[in-house]
C-alpha cells in the first residue's frame, strides 16, 4: 500500500497561478434555480491580524441538495476559489445549498465545505460552514461531533439583518474564537 | 486527538522552525469526522477545461525561457495503488533564477519574459501526467538567517473527491538545501523521500531536456468508511 504524498504549504506566491481568470467567485453562474446568496468574511490569525494571502476554496451542493459536476468546457458549478485580500476578506456569490442525506440516512444541514491554504499552513485546513442557525443544525453529523454550542457557533454564518441574502462568516485560525477545523 | 493513518507522513500544523506556522496553526485539536457524501465527490473538470499547450511551460513566450529544460512525469494514485484518472494537476514555480512573476516576490533576481511558471494538465486513464518546464532556481527567504528555499515545484491536486485535495511541493534529488529547509524538514522523516523526484533520463528528451519522475499518492478508500 503506497504511502500518501505529504502535504506542503501553498506558499505566498500562488495567487497569479491558482486564481482563475473570470474567477471562482461566482458559483452556479447563470442558473435560475435556488436563492442566490453571498458569503463573506475575514480570515484572521492568532493575533487577530488579517491573513492576507490565503487561498479559500468552497465546495457545495446545489439548491436541491445535489452535488454538481462540470458542464462541457465550463468550470464546475459548485466549486469556489478565491484569495483573501489586504483585509483578510473573502467573498463568494452562490446559491443557498440544499440539505442532503448521508449513507446512514443522517441529514446534513445546509452547508458549504471549505478548505483553506496559506503560507504558514503546512496542510489544508478543512471545515464546513453552516448556513442555518444553531437550532436548525443540531442533528447534523458535524454539529453532533462538535457538541459544545460555543465552538459550534464558530461554524455558523450569520445572516445580515439588513440584507437577508448576505451571510457573514469570519474564520479565526488560532486563539480565542478559533474556528473548528476537521480531519476528514 | 486520535492518531490518523496519515499522521506518519504529513507535517504537523505547528512547526515553530517555519515561523509563519506560529500564528496560523490551529491550537485546538481537529474534530475527526468522516467525509460527507459531498466531500466524497469533487469538482470534475470537463474535457476542454485544460488546453494541451498548458502542459508545456516553455512555449509560453516568444522564445525559450532561460534554464535547464526538464520533463516531469508521474502517476497519480490512491492509497490502494489505483490510478486517479481524469483529474486536474496544477503546477507553479519560480524561474531558473529563483524568481516568481508575483507582485510580492521582492527577490533581486531577474524575471524571465519568456517564463510565466504556471501550467496544468489532466491525468490520463492510467493516472499519468507529463509537463515540460525548466528547473526552478533556489531563492533566499526571510524565515531565518541565511535561509534559502531549495529548488521546488508546487503541485495542486484535486483527485476525484474534495477530501482528496492536496497541495504539495516537489524537490530535486541530492539538493544540499533540503537539510536546512524547515518546510521540507517539517515532514516526518518517513515521508521526506516521498517529496523528492527521481532522475529518470529516459523520460527526458535526448539532447534537449532532463527527465524526472514524481509519483503522487492521494488518500484512498481506506481512509473513509464510504469509499472515495
Amino acid at each position: 500500500m503506497p504511502k500518501p504524498t505529504p502535504s506542503q504549504t501553498v506558499g505566498p506566491f500562488f495567487a497569479r497561478d491558482l486564481l482563475w481568470e473570470g474567477g471562482g467567485r461566482v458559483l452556479f453562474p447563470g442558473q435560475g434555480q435556488g436563492d442566490r446568496i453571498a458569503l463573506t468574511g475575514r480570515v484572521v490569525d492568532g493575533n487577530g491580524a488579517p491573513v492576507v494571502d490565503a487561498l479559500f476554496e468552497t465546495w457545495q451542493a446545489d439548491a436541491g441538495g445535489k452535488f454538481p459536476s462540470g458542464g462541457e468546457g465550463a468550470r464546475p458549478y459548485g466549486y469556489g476559489r478565491i484569495s483573501t485580500d489586504a483585509n483578510g476578506a473573502y467573498a463568494i456569490e452562490t446559491v443557498m445549498p440544499g440539505a442532503f442525506k448521508g449513507p446512514g440516512g443522517e441529514t446534513y444541514a445546509p452547508q458549504i465545505s471549505v478548505a483553506i491554504f496559506a503560507r504558514g499552513l503546512l496542510k489544508a485546513l478543512h471545515t464546513r460552514v453552516f448556513l442555518a442557525p444553531l437550532e436548525q443544525i443540531k442533528d447534523d453529523p458535524l454539529a453532533r461531533a462538535v457538541g459544545d454550542p460555543e465552538r459550534l457557533q464558530t461554524l455558523i454564518a450569520v445572516r445580515d439583518p439588513a440584507n437577508p441574502k448576505l451571510y457573514r462568516w469570519d474564520v479565526r485560525l488560532r486563539g480565542a474564537g478559533e474556528a473548528v477545523f476537521i480531519e476528514l | 486527538m486520535a492518531e490518523t493513518p496519515l499522521a506518519d507522513v504529513h507535517p504537523p500544523y505547528l512547526y515553530p522552525d517555519y515561523k509563519s506556522t506560529r500564528l496560523r496553526a490551529p491550537a485546538q485539536p481537529l474534530v475527526r469526522v468522516p467525509p460527507s457524501p459531498l466531500e466524497a465527490v469533487g469538482p470534475a473538470f470537463p474535457k476542454g477545461f485544460v488546453k494541451e499547450s498548458e502542459a508545456d511551460l516553455t512555449t509560453w513566450g516568444k522564445s525559450a525561457p532561460l534554464g535547464e529544460k526538464m520533463v516531469l512525469v508521474g502517476r497519480v494514485l490512491d492509497e490502494d495503488g489505483r490510478p486517479v484518472r481524469r483529474s486536474l494537476v496544477e503546477i507553479w514555480q519560480a524561474n531558473a533564477s529563483g524568481r516568481y512573476p508575483h507582485p510580492v516576490d521582492d527577490h533581486d533576481a531577474p524575471l524571465d519574459p519568456n517564463f510565466l511558471g504556471k501550467g496544468q494538465v489532466i491525468t490520463d486513464d492510467e493516472g499519468c501526467y507529463r509537463v515540460v518546464t525548466v528547473k526552478p532556481g533556489a531563492y533566499p527567504w526571510q524565515n531565518h538567517a541565511f535561509g534559502w528555499r531549495p529548488a521546488h515545484i508546487h503541485l495542486s491536486l484535486f483527485g476525484n473527491a474534495f477530501a482528496q485535495r492536496l497541495i504539495t511541493q516537489m524537490f530535486f534529488p541530492g539538493d544540499p538545501l533540503l537539510a536546512i529547509d524547515p518546510i521540507f524538514q517539517s515532514v516526518p522523516e518517513a515521508g521526506r523521500n516521498l517529496l523528492v523526484a527521481e532522475l529518470d533520463l529516459e523520460q527526458g528528451v535526448e539532447g534537449v531536456a532532463l527527465g524526472y519522475r514524481f509519483d503522487i499518492v492521494l488518500r484512498g478508500p481506506r481512509a473513509t468508511p464510504m469509499g472515495l
